[in-house]
């Protein structure tokens, strides 16, 4: 029968026990790890910056007999050893569940869970592109831009309004450049009015100054944009439809598509718009990563991201840079949002939730780093779709989406809160 | 660079030139966006509609205050979490209701001021405005509402402050079954709300013959939701189908995982409770998986029947079946008939959502209360209420279980207090892509048929 009010709830776990004590277990040793570790590695004079962390997830993997080993040993805590722990949590953690609920689809139904874990993918990879953004920005500017939700709604709005009402059957190219423009503009001007005079030592408490600023331009945006274009939620029609074709001929087992759905070995299943906004993603992360590497513009950004007066006393204009970042954030914002607006209902409140997601995913990554943002995408993408397809409540798996992000967040706080690939602090 | 800590002639200039072009891009913003807000204007998150024509100036201030407008508030959510297509109808439709009024001579000699005020949908929201109504703002009454968690909110600051609500749309059994004297209501309750979802599946199941066992229901996390997806489960039971319940945040976006989910559960059929730009999202991804309304049946949410915003959002939403309040257009009375022609000439819209006829007669019916009443006292305004007779554009609307006639003495259920008990739900279908609702089939009940359902995935 049900939790609380709800008679229409079911599925429960069958032996929850199991996994109620497979948590505590984690709980309890993770605690003892990793509080006691750094005071035994203080106590020998030994390295402390990985000992809570790693004694943690040590900890949490095997309790008593992995902890005691390392007590007396006292080994050097490397990445390594923190990944196999990992390793053999995420693995007892699984099969904790296994045993608790052997009639779950994720147990019992490969199918759903290789669909689960591709939508896992597939939506992280669109995650990591809007969280790109505001991680350039941070690490460039030392900024967190609030607007950056609002940049993404814009980037869909001037995509839809491009495509569907000013220019109807225009090629979706051009709605997505307009986009581009239009939110690479106004990040400039923005950066050049608002938050040039942060890097020039005029403002007072630059920190507070930033998170009102961009909060302020938050709003604007978001209002000015309703009170142009309406509250009626919007959506672009599919960028490229694919054509229907079965590979092989006559089955379609190995890969099968149709204008609205790409299916792979008969098992996964991808909506067009979905694989399209993905591809879009890598293609821009790509994109980025070959600027930031190959050209001297983006070596300058990220000489200015390690060392601001170092960078320009090589000659390179820090402020400039500044403007660059910022601008080149709201575009990759107003991107994620171009690609997004033939997936989701498109509104003037839409990039609230993004937003939310986005901060989530660069404290997980690590606050300014690029591929810890993109790789924090793909775990707030991954779990919340192992959440949704997993916890057993049906009535209650898809009510807990933005918690899910906000459990790694919390743990990723507790354990590392530099984040997976962060600057030690 | 450091700067320095006695700047020179030159950068205190550049500064305070950064300063005037800071403050002229602000006022040069705020200009643009006061120019480009919508008239009547939105301040704020809240929009005032002045409906009323200017009261005439006369010498003595006792004559300006007998000439004061008489204030009804109004509830509608115009932006998100809400279901804005539900708010906008009702946003559009109401002042029609008071420029009729003002333009017969106003209330008891008094012009009639409509005050609109946006919810969000959300139940914080639609208590802080319902507030604001009362105290700041001195309405007599309120019309409207769209989404049941505000009516669930609003009527305890109603209840408190001692001011009617007609609520329009919002079906939560609770908001009645509380027997506050101040609550009244024009939409169904969510029990007969369900009823009818079910008794049309039964029928789909019975007499179409189309093969259900098991359905999938997709519902927010709402007042509206979770009763209305409790009730259909305890309703299919009884009828030996099984139902597996999904629930959402109101104005949820992705989908993808759970629909993994529902497609596992291989439904007969999916209905979706989901208002507002999530059940449009949830439609349109289950069609983009293969599960959406060309594929299974499925009964959408009540938001579908605002034909634009849906085939805009839902370009594979044909088949999908919509229960609709309110009387088929070929029953509409000269009330609904006035009113649609109105509405098409100011919206540009072929039709008036359901949302839209009941937010008009709820201003309409708080106005005749007034009248005759003959006062604007809450008291005598509520027994007015209590005892009304309306011709509305939802057919004769009256309470008879009030204060005379209590459920006790009826011998029914608390909830049908102050309920009007005939609003009439029929189930309708687009069967052509970009179909306006006007347009679509109705296909139960067989009183209201004007076509055979089309049943996929069969």
């Amino acid at each position: 029968m049900a939790c609380g009010s709800l008679p229409f709830a079911r599925n429960r776990m069958e032996h929850a026990a199991i996994f109620g004590w497979a948590l505590l277990w984690f709980a309890f040793w993770g605690v003892v790890g990793g509080v006691i570790t750094p005071q035994i590695y203080a106590r020998k004079d030994l390295e402390i910056s990985q000992a809570s962390f790693g004694g943690a997830v040590i900890g949490a993997a095997l309790g008593p007999f992995s902890l005691l080993p390392l007590w007396i040993a006292t080994p050097k805590i490397d990445n390594r050893m923190i990944g196999v722990a990992g390793a053999l949590v995420v693995g007892i953690f699984i099969t904790a569940f296994a045993l608790a609920d052997p009639d779950n689809l994720c147990v019992a139904n490969g199918e759903f869970v290789i669909s689960q874990l591709a939508n896992g993918i597939v939506i992280g990879i669109i995650y990591g592109l809007m969280a790109l953004g505001l991680t350039l920005i941070f690490s460039i500017l030392g900024v967190v831009s609030f607007a950056h939700g609002e940049f993404y709604m814009i980037g869909g709005m001037v995509t839809y309004f491009m495509t569907a009402e000013w220019l109807p059957g225009a090629p979706p190219i051009v709605g997505i450049l307009a986009s581009c423009v239009v939110t690479f503009s106004i990040g400039y001007i923005f950066e050049r009015i608002f938050l040039r005079p942060l890097g020039s030592g005029q403002i007072e408490r630059p920190g507070e100054y930033a998170i009102l600023v961009t909060f302020g331009l938050a709003f604007f945006l978001q209002y000015f944009t309703q009170a142009l274009a309406s509250a009626n939620p919007v959506k672009a029609q599919r960028f490229f439809p694919f054509p229907r074709t079965e590979i092989p001929l006559d089955s379609g087992s190995l890969l099968r598509t149709t204008p609205g759905n790409i299916t792979i070995l008969d098992t996964i299943s991808i909506p067009n718009p979905r694989f399209t906004a993905a591809l879009l993603a890598l293609i821009m992360l790509a994109a980025l990563l070959w600027f930031l590497y190959h050209t001297w513009t983006g070596k300058a950004l990220r000489a200015v991201s390690q060392d601001r007066q170092a960078a320009a006393v090589a000659g390179i204009n820090p402020n400039s840079m500044n403007t660059l970042a910022f601008s080149l954030g709201a575009m990759l914002a107003g991107l994620s949002g171009a690609s997004l607006v033939q997936v989701f209902s498109w509104l003037p409140q839409v990039g609230i939730p993004a937003a939310a997601r986005s901060f989530v995913i660069i404290v997980l990554g690590g606050m300014g780093s690029l591929p810890g943002a993109f790789l924090g995408g793909l775990v707030v993408g991954i779990v919340e779709a192992a959440g949704t397809g997993c916890v057993p409540d049906a009535t209650r798996a898809a009510a807990y989406i933005p918690a899910y992000g906000m459990v790694i967040l919390t743990l990723v706080l507790l354990l590392k809160p530099t984040g997976l690939f962060g600057r030690e602090l | 660079m450091i700067p320095s800590l006695f700047p020179s002639k030159r950068r205190l200039q550049q500064r305070r030139a950064q300063k005037f072009w800071a403050a002229a891009a602000l006022a040069l913003l705020t200009l643009i966006f006061a120019a480009c807000a919508p008239l009547p204007a939105t301040v704020g998150d809240t929009t005032q509609e002045e409906a009323a024509t200017e009261p005439q100036s006369t010498a003595a201030p006792a004559a300006e205050e007998a000439m004061a407008p008489i204030k009804i508030g109004a509830l509608a959510p115009l932006s998100a979490p809400g279901a804005v297509g539900c708010g906008e109808a009702m946003r559009d439709a109401m002042p029609i209701a008071a420029d009729e009024i003002n333009a017969q001579g106003g209330l008891l000699g008094r012009p009639l001021e409509l005050i609109i005020v946006d919810t969000e949908g959300l139940p914080e929201r639609g208590t802080a405005v319902t507030e604001r109504l009362i105290n700041q703002d001195a309405v007599v009454a309120i019309g409207g509402g769209c989404h049941s968690s505000v009516g669930v909110a609003a009527k305890e600051v109603a209840h408190d402050n001692g001011v009617p609500v007609v609520f329009a749309v919002p079906w939560n059994d609770t908001i009645t079954s509380v027997q506050y004297p101040e609550i009244f209501r024009l939409a169904p309750l969510n029990s007969e709300g369900s009823a009818i979802d079910v008794k049309f599946i039964q029928w789909l199941r019975d007499k179409v013959g189309v093969s259900i066992e098991k359905v999938v229901i997709l519902t927010e996390n709402t007042d509206y939701g979770i009763p209305v997806a409790e009730e259909t489960t305890r309703l299919l039971g009884e009828l030996g189908i099984e139902a597996v319940t999904f629930s959402v945040d109101i104005g949820a976006q992705e989908f993808a995982a759970i629909i993994e989910r529902v497609k596992a559960e291989n439904p007969d059929m999916i209905v979706t409770l989901a208002t507002g730009e999530g059940g449009y999202n949830f439609i349109q991804q289950a069609a983009d998986a293969g599960i959406g309304p060309q594929d299974v049946p499925m009964l959408c949410n009540q938001v579908s029947l605002v034909s634009d915003a849906f085939w805009t959002n839902v370009p594979d939403g044909n088949f999908c079946f919509v229960r609709r309040i309110g009387p088929p257009p070929q029953l509409y009375n000269d009330v609904a008939i006035n009113f649609l022609t109105e509405y098409q000439a100011r919206t540009g819209k072929e039709a008036a959502e359901s949302f839209a006829l009941a937010a008009y007669d709820s201003i309409r019916l708080i106005a005749q209360a007034i009248s005759e009443a003959g006062s604007t006292d809450p008291t005598e305004i509520i027994n007015a209420l209590e005892n009304i007779t309306h011709e509305g554009s939802l057919g004769t609307i009256t309470f008879p279980i009030n204060q005379n006639n209590t459920p006790e003495q009826a011998g029914l259920d608390p909830k049908w207090w102050h309920q009007f008990p005939d609003p009439i739900i029929t189930v309708v279908q687009y069967q052509e892509a970009g179909q306006d609702s006007i347009n679509a089939i109705s296909v139960y009940p067989a009183s209201y048929q004007t076509g055979d359902p089309v049943i996929v995935g069969q």
